[in-house]
């Protein structure tokens, strides 16, 4: 590594060489900083166009009228006065809150099983087969459930001759809304096991031994101590299941060919569909994701810097 | 039964609601996969290889798997090789900038793939003069010839690396942090080696699990990535994995099974190639 000239060694001479080194280290650091730059123009170029100007052009669009050009709010009125819009967003919110909420406990209690494994073998078998489950997702996921608990799946068939019990007649159907949460969990699950488990590691066995002997129960220590700690990465690992859930897609598509009305499905439906093309509103749904999603991380960023107090970074 | 048994055995049921919980979650994952090779087999009267025979000799089977391997292969060499001296670059010249990579390698969560390629088709679609400025003259360029990427497999490579920045920056990011960068190129460069020598060969073996974790994870995302494909009407492997199964339910479970393996190879290949190298312990523990 090239270190910027510093210091000037030689002390004796004249104030006039002096001024005249210091002007020449003034434009080697000048040029230093700008070769450092340069360096790192590659990477932010190809950011600004395929990931910043994407995302700056649809909340340019959408305050304004495709047709015409002119600066309007029409997009945003219209996304308003149409029900199925809101509903959209409802849903969206609500599977996504749903699978994020029960994702991050029932993996919380799943991975707790899987730090207080003995056998290492296990565990490392378990994580392994989790980091696959979290990255089986989209169309093949889709069929997979479809081909267990469809109407023709293999778990529906077998519980209705095993057991006569006929899951459709009972009202249960893989694609309605409960259906998806169960689908989408397939995913959730796994990743929350994945973000889990290094965070369980914070916990000291110490700290478990200082509080019993000083006569804490396992609830008192997990009520004042465990969860306190924990809770930071607990949240920020839901805000991450909920920004997983809520951007997908593929999934709920291939699942149900559209006929569930989510935000990303009716974007596509807006955008690319046989009906007519909206871009405007299409726009303004994207900056309605983006304003969620926005916040959702940031929640989880300001959550993940609290955890690494508890890390001691 | 002493009390020290009966309070041994209250403890084992506490301690079992964890373990519970976990078989619970090992059997719903495991479940569906059973289920779906075995519907997969059921393709006629009772088990059978028809529909992976009908599969293997489909030419759109072959075709949309090799563009989609293609795509995947471009996808990680360019995310690795815009990330990695990226990150290093920055470690050691710019370490006030990381917030900027950080913030970079965060916004694909506040932009899904459907936002992204909406924003893309806008922006290489149609003129527009505030993305011309902003782009400082680039987007106009790559939207008209002889360097028109609209619509073409290309864009979707560029927008892939976009979607994997995540997985790719903080693996090689975390890795060259526990590394000592500062010590290792102080000590390479007084040793008369340059910038690229450095980089090359020092600090690329140094962070190698990083490099894998990252290029495995982003070859299995763009494997399955149906989103932008769609939108772009690219036909890859999950558009064609679509398409069949809204034919044939036996067939799509089919190539369902095929795809799990494809995502089984990937994770197992990081397992692997991360877990099991011996000789860097010693490089890391003497960076240190």
């Amino acid at each position: 590594m090239q270190l910027p000239a510093t210091g000037d060694e030689v002390g004796a001479s004249s104030i006039g060489t002096a001024q005249a080194k210091s002007r020449r280290r003034d434009k080697i650091r000048w040029s230093y900083t700008l070769t450092s730059w340069l360096g790192l123009l590659p990477f932010l170029l190809f950011c600004l166009l395929f990931e910043i100007l994407p995302a700056v052009i649809i909340l340019e669009g959408s305050f304004v009228d495709s047709n015409t050009n002119a600066p309007t709010l029409n997009n945003y009125q219209r996304l308003l006065s149409v029900p199925s819009n809101i509903h959209a967003f409802q849903n969206s919110v609500a599977l996504s809150a749903v699978t994020a909420l029960l994702g991050s406990i029932i993996g919380f209690l799943a991975s707790y099983g899987i730090y207080r494994l003995r056998s290492n073998w296990l565990r490392n078998f378990l994580i392994g087969f989790s980091s696959i489950a979290a990255n089986f997702a989209g169309v093949p996921l889709a069929f997979a459930f479809v081909a267990t608990l469809g109407v023709t799946g293999f778990v529906t068939v077998f519980l209705k001759n095993m057991l006569h019990l006929d899951l459709y007649n009972l009202g249960f159907s893989i694609y309605t809304f409960w259906g998806l949460v169960l689908v989408y969990l397939y995913f959730q699950l796994p990743l929350m096991i994945l973000v889990s488990v290094p965070a369980l590691a914070v916990l000291r066995p110490e700290w478990r031994e200082a509080a019993t002997n000083l006569g804490a129960s396992g609830t008192t220590y997990w009520r004042r101590i465990a969860l306190p700690v924990l809770l930071p990465s607990l949240i920020a690992a839901a805000l991450l299941l909920f920004a997983n859930a809520f951007g997908a897609y593929a999934t709920a598509y291939a699942l149900a060919q559209g006929n569930i009305n989510i935000v990303p499905i009716l974007i596509s439906f807006v955008v690319a569909g046989n009906v007519g093309i909206d871009v405007g509103l299409g726009n303004a749904l994207a900056v309605g994701m983006m304003v969620v999603l926005v916040v959702a991380v940031f929640i989880y960023t300001a959550m993940l810097r609290r955890v690494s107090v508890w890390q001691g970074r | 039964m002493s009390a020290v048994q009966q309070k041994s055995r209250a403890r084992a049921f506490i301690v079992s609601l964890d373990a519970l919980f976990l078989l619970l979650v090992v059997i719903y994952l495991v479940v569906p996969l059973i289920a779906t090779l075995v519907f997969g087999l059921q393709g006629g009267k009772g088990l059978d290889v028809h529909s992976y025979q009908e599969i293997f000799t489909d030419k759109n089977f072959g075709q949309t798997l090799q563009l989609s391997l293609e795509l995947a292969l471009a996808t990680t060499l360019l995310a690795v090789i815009l990330v990695t001296p990226t990150v290093y670059w920055v470690q050691m010249r710019l370490p006030g900038v990381r917030i900027v990579l950080d913030i970079l390698s965060l916004i694909p969560f506040a932009v899904p793939p459907i936002i992204m390629s909406l924003g893309l088709l806008e922006v290489y679609g149609s003129s527009n003069l505030l993305i011309n400025v902003l782009s400082l003259g680039l987007v106009p360029i790559l939207s008209n010839n002889p360097f028109n990427i609209v619509n073409t497999p290309q864009l979707l490579v560029c927008a892939y690396v976009i979607v994997a920045l995540p997985y790719v920056y903080r693996p090689i990011d975390n890795s060259m942090r526990a590394i000592n960068t500062t010590v290792l190129t102080e000590a390479a460069y007084s040793l008369g080696s340059g910038w690229w020598r450095t980089f090359l060969r020092i600090i690329m073996p140094n962070i190698w699990p990083g490099i894998i974790s990252a290029a495995l994870l982003t070859f299995s995302t763009v494997m399955g990535e149906f989103t932008l494909a769609s939108l772009f009407g690219i036909f890859t492997f999950p558009i064609y994995l679509n398409e069949v199964g809204q034919s044939d339910a036996h067939k799509a479970a089919s190539l369902a099974v095929l795809s799990f393996l494809l995502t089984l190879l990937c994770v197992l290949g990081i397992i692997l190639l991360v877990r099991r190298r011996p000789g860097q312990q010693v490089e890391i523990a003497a960076a240190r």
